[in-house]
């Protein structure tokens, strides 16, 4: 192992997939998505002229784009009356609603579906609202329940336009692998910890514990990019989130590692404890990570987790899987990387100690 | 080594005060579609990672002085 932590090639390769997920994980684009619609509260029985803002849209581009308000309880679709688009990225459009089709409401509220055969579907929910006038009604509307509509979603190679997410869904390529990097670093400390058990070699507790030592700085990582984006997805940097709170506690456990193998002065009693403490301080880990979150009584805010969906399912699609996989590889090669040079100058500090 | 950490901080507290009074902090990161919260968790990550190397490399110095 020490004589594969010596060697080159995987870490230019670190380097390549780094550089790969860094360039390409900031350049694509976010996929189109239908940003606002004014007004946002409109009287019924009037026609309102409306304008649409897109994000990377193609309103113009595509001569077949098509307007609807959707109820957001119902299954009904209202089509605009007349639409216009300006630039790619507004539309104006003009819409009246009956009041004979409120169903005696005062007012009802209308997801914005915007469809054409380049941006494919995009829907806003809870776009506008229309207020019951006391006027007389006009005539009403039969609504199309099916409409004609392309369900493509986008054929621009991009990231998807999640709302409050927008940009930062970047973050997947360098928050979620720094737990990913600790992870295997955890792992690999665990095998060297058993193997230093059954053969007492002082090398294995080294790459066990220099392994501790560079996981922990991957978990800091973790929980400060990630204070960082809960602080403006979330609304605040330490939501009460059982999965926040189980990897704040397996930091510290292992932090306690890195006291306990201090407070101890003879090397072989060191090695022995701590390497046993690694192989408990593994399990509790685990299950603040990776059981207590999932947990169905548990409610977390990180996907896959208390119920939500698994991770992978809803929260992934194609475009980021390209990028966020070789960053799971490219940042824990990193990690190895920076463990092995940590190791050496151990290796070079006992051997500097037997003289 | 001190000299260094001093410029950084220096350096950190200017640029910190000085987007202060520009404008409030949390609209910075909530323009542009929230370009600067990936921008600043880059910036963590790097300089987690520097001040990490920072120290083995204060730790391999005091190894070659012979300590």
């Amino acid at each position: 192992m020490i004589h594969l932590l010596k060697q080159q090639w995987w870490k230019y390769t670190a380097v390549i997939i780094l550089l790969y997920v860094l360039i390409g994980g900031m350049l694509v684009p976010l996929g189109p998505s239908a940003l606002s619609l004014y007004p946002v509260s409109i009287p019924s029985d009037t026609s309102v002229n409306f304008t649409i803002t897109g994000y990377h849209t193609h309103f113009e581009d595509a001569k077949d784009l098509q307007v609807w308000f959707k109820p957001t309880t119902g299954t009904q679709f209202y089509k605009a009356d007349s639409i216009v688009p300006i630039i790619n990225s507004t539309v104006r459009i003009v819409f009246h609603m009956p009041k004979s089709n409120l169903a005696n409401k005062h007012s009802e509220n209308y997801d914005l579906v915007v469809n054409d055969s380049i941006d494919g579907t995009l829907t806003t929910v809870y776009a506008m609202t229309v207020a019951a006038g006391t006027g007389e009604s006009s005539p009403a509307v039969t609504p199309a329940n099916q409409p004609e509509v392309n369900q493509l979603k986008f054929k621009a190679f991009a990231f998807p336009f999640q709302k409050i997410l927008f940009q930062t869904i970047r973050n997947t390529f360098f928050h979620v692998p720094m737990w990913f990097a600790m992870m295997f670093l955890l792992i690999f400390s665990l095998v060297y910890s058993i193997l230093y058990l059954r053969t007492g070699k002082i090398e294995y507790d080294i790459l066990a514990s220099q392994a501790v030592a560079t996981a922990l700085l991957f978990g800091v990582l973790g929980l400060a990019t990630g204070m960082m984006w809960a602080t403006y997805t979330w609304g605040q940097p330490w939501p009460n989130d059982p999965k926040l709170n189980g990897a704040a506690i397996g930091v510290i456990i292992y932090l306690a590692y890195i006291v306990l193998r201090g407070s101890l002065s003879d090397e072989i009693q060191k090695a022995k404890i701590s390497a046993v403490y690694n192989v408990f301080a593994i399990v509790i880990f685990t299950l603040f990570i990776f059981v207590i979150p999932r947990l169905k009584t548990v409610d977390s805010l990180h996907p896959g987790n208390g119920g939500n969906p698994a991770f992978g399912k809803y929260d992934m699609d194609n475009h980021l899987r390209m990028f966020f996989y070789p960053a799971v590889i490219g940042w824990a090669l990193l990690g190895f990387w920076i463990m092995s040079v940590r190791v050496r100058i151990k290796l070079l500090q006992h051997k500097k100690s037997l003289l | 080594m001190r000299k260094l950490l001093c410029f950084i901080i220096v350096i950190f507290t200017v640029l910190y005060t000085s987007a202060q009074s520009a404008e409030p902090i949390p609209s910075l990161m909530e323009s542009n579609l929230k370009i600067y919260v990936v921008v600043g968790v880059l910036t963590i990550i790097f300089s987690g990672i520097i001040i990490f190397l920072l120290s083995m490399d204060r730790r391999l110095k005091k190894l070659e002085e012979g300590h």
